[in-house]
């Protein structure tokens, strides 16, 4: 006799599928997602602008905090691990995470909703910026680097053209407030505010913060195009690729203090 | 006087099997007062006939209790998802206050719930749902060959954590209305996380509680929530899901570093 005819293969069901138990990544991933977004990459953003703020006090100022931020060690190191590459898994995943989002706020027109598109939109509206940004700044032009006289000039220039300073001025809003609603969205997601007055509240509280760390982004542009019209070169001696040792100072034997020959203490 | 007779005008969209393609169908039904989307419904399958006259099959729709609590009736009213059964057809033509006369001019418009397989007209195959309570273990496991006793006792701080909770009908507006519960990320949806809150919190329940924050971290597990909080909106029993979602999304991420270090 034949073998029994097998059991039915298990029906896959039609429309979404249910949950996967035990397969995939995608916690860890998202959840590197979300913790990216403030550390390491929402940490540069308040140091980027709080270093920007220093245009307020002319291009001076703002080229020494430029020269003291790549005297750093390990500086290019810093910038790749805890800045290009963070940012790049942050905007990709991020956009991949966008594109599988079914927005319906013409349909339920609630804030929260809102909340969840305005935070794709800004974020996809911060990757294009950021990318043109980053091409135009860092990688093309004088290297501030290694000339970090040129900081305000180079940025003054290009500000000059309006269509880019409104491109800058809607980033920086956008950014802001990507970042903001981003650490109401981890403190809610973690199970930090699992309360709905505890998400209030430090609603209120992402609220100020992105609201004060955007108008001191809009304040270093006002610096920059208003505030030091013109604005010349600062003199400063170049920063040089690797340590320049001082000439060394000659010991006379049997000095302890080389200031003060011939006497030992 | 001759009183004009007062109607009602409906727009359906029906689909005849799972793969029919969907028409829409118009009716016109004698207006009463009070009347819901159920009793409207049950009004068309008295007179199948389509506002032209033509004959035509009564709707086809799940429901049962009647009263918002089986779950069944789900469907798109006026575009949002609803429960048929509390959908009070003088409020969605405007009389939202007692007194205020509906604007019969308007048209109500039913649709299938859009984000599950249609079987026929408004019903909608849910087995998902189904299929997600199973993956979490949404239960408490008490059946032995023995007699298990007593169950252990329960706080009444606990019990009323868990009230709220346990108010879940499964009518699955909550998986409906989220952005994230698509084909695309085959979301869990926020209904299957809180009955995973409501029996990790059970006393009993919670032996099974690892393996429910594990199931949750799978893919379409708890990360795929976007925050967008249309859940708590929509939920016609005012579960609080997005605090469940919340406290589940600590719980899963806890279990998941202990089980790096300690499995």
């Amino acid at each position: 006799m034949a073998a029994a005819a097998p059991p039915a293969l298990p029906t896959k069901l039609k429309g979404v599928q249910p949950l996967r138990t035990g397969e995939g990544h995608s916690f860890l991933w998202r959840r590197l997602h979300s913790l990216s977004g403030i550390i390491p990459i929402g940490a540069f953003l308040v140091e980027h602008i709080v270093s920007n703020f220093e245009t307020w006090n002319g291009p001076l100022a703002y080229a020494q905090q430029v020269k003291f931020l790549n005297s750093l060690p390990l500086v290019r190191i810093l910038e790749w691990a805890f800045i290009f590459i963070p940012l790049a898994f942050h905007a990709l995943y991020g956009v991949w995470i966008a594109f599988r989002g079914r927005a319906s706020v013409n349909v339920y027109p609630w804030a929260g909703n809102w909340g969840y598109v305005m935070q794709r939109v800004t974020g996809i509206i911060a990757l294009l910026y950021i990318g043109y940004h980053v091409w135009t700044q860092r990688f093309s032009g004088v290297s501030l680097p290694e000339n970090p006289a040129y900081a305000f000039h180079k940025v003054q220039v290009e500000l000059s053209n309006p269509w880019i300073l409104a491109v800058y001025v809607i980033a920086m809003i956008a950014t802001c407030w990507h970042f903001a609603y981003g650490i109401w969205l981890f403190a809610a997601k973690w199970g930090i505010t699992p309360g709905n007055e505890a998400r209030k509240k430090f609603g209120y509280v992402c609220a100020a913060g992105g609201t004060a760390l955007c108008f001191l982004g809009l304040i270093a542009i006002y610096s920059v195009v208003w505030k030091y019209p013109n604005a010349p070169i600062p003199s400063m001696a170049p920063q040089p690729a690797g340590i320049t040792e001082p000439a060394p100072v000659v010991v006379t034997p049997g000095t302890t203090n080389p200031s003060q020959p011939g006497q030992v203490q | 006087m001759a009183a004009v007779a007062k109607t009602i005008k409906v727009e359906i969209k029906r689909q005849s099997s799972p793969d029919a393609k969907a028409v829409t169908e118009s009716f016109e039904i004698p207006y009463r007062p009070n009347m819901n989307i159920t009793s409207l419904l049950g009004e068309i399958a008295l007179n199948p006939k389509t506002i032209t006259g033509a004959d035509t099959t009564p709707i086809t729709y799940d429901s049962n209790c009647l009263e918002e609590i089986c779950g069944s009736c789900a469907m798109l009213i006026n575009g949002k998802a609803m429960m048929a059964c509390s959908a009070l057809v003088d409020k969605l033509l405007g009389a939202h206050e007692h007194g205020q006369q509906p604007d019969l001019a308007k048209t109500i418009t039913l649709a299938p719930l859009s984000k599950f397989p249609v079987v026929r007209d408004l019903a909608v195959d849910r087995s998902v749902l189904f299929e997600n309570l199973k993956a979490v273990k949404a239960w408490v496991p008490i059946d032995g060959t023995y007699d298990l006793g007593a169950g252990p006792k329960q706080h009444p701080q606990i019990q009323e954590q868990r009230y709220p909770l346990s108010n879940c009908i499964s009518c699955t507006i909550c998986m409906e209305v989220c952005p994230q519960f698509n084909d695309a990320t085959g979301f869990v949806g926020a209904a299957t996380i809180a009955q995973a809150k409501l029996f990790n919190m059970d006393p009993a329940g919670s032996v099974l509680k690892e393996e429910r924050l594990r199931a949750l971290a799978g893919d379409g597990g708890i990360q795929e929530c976007g925050f967008a909080q249309n859940c708590v909106q929509a939920c016609p029993k005012g579960l609080p899901l997005t605090e469940a979602i919340s406290d589940m999304g600590r719980d899963v991420f806890v279990q998941q570093v202990k089980d790096f270090f300690t499995r």
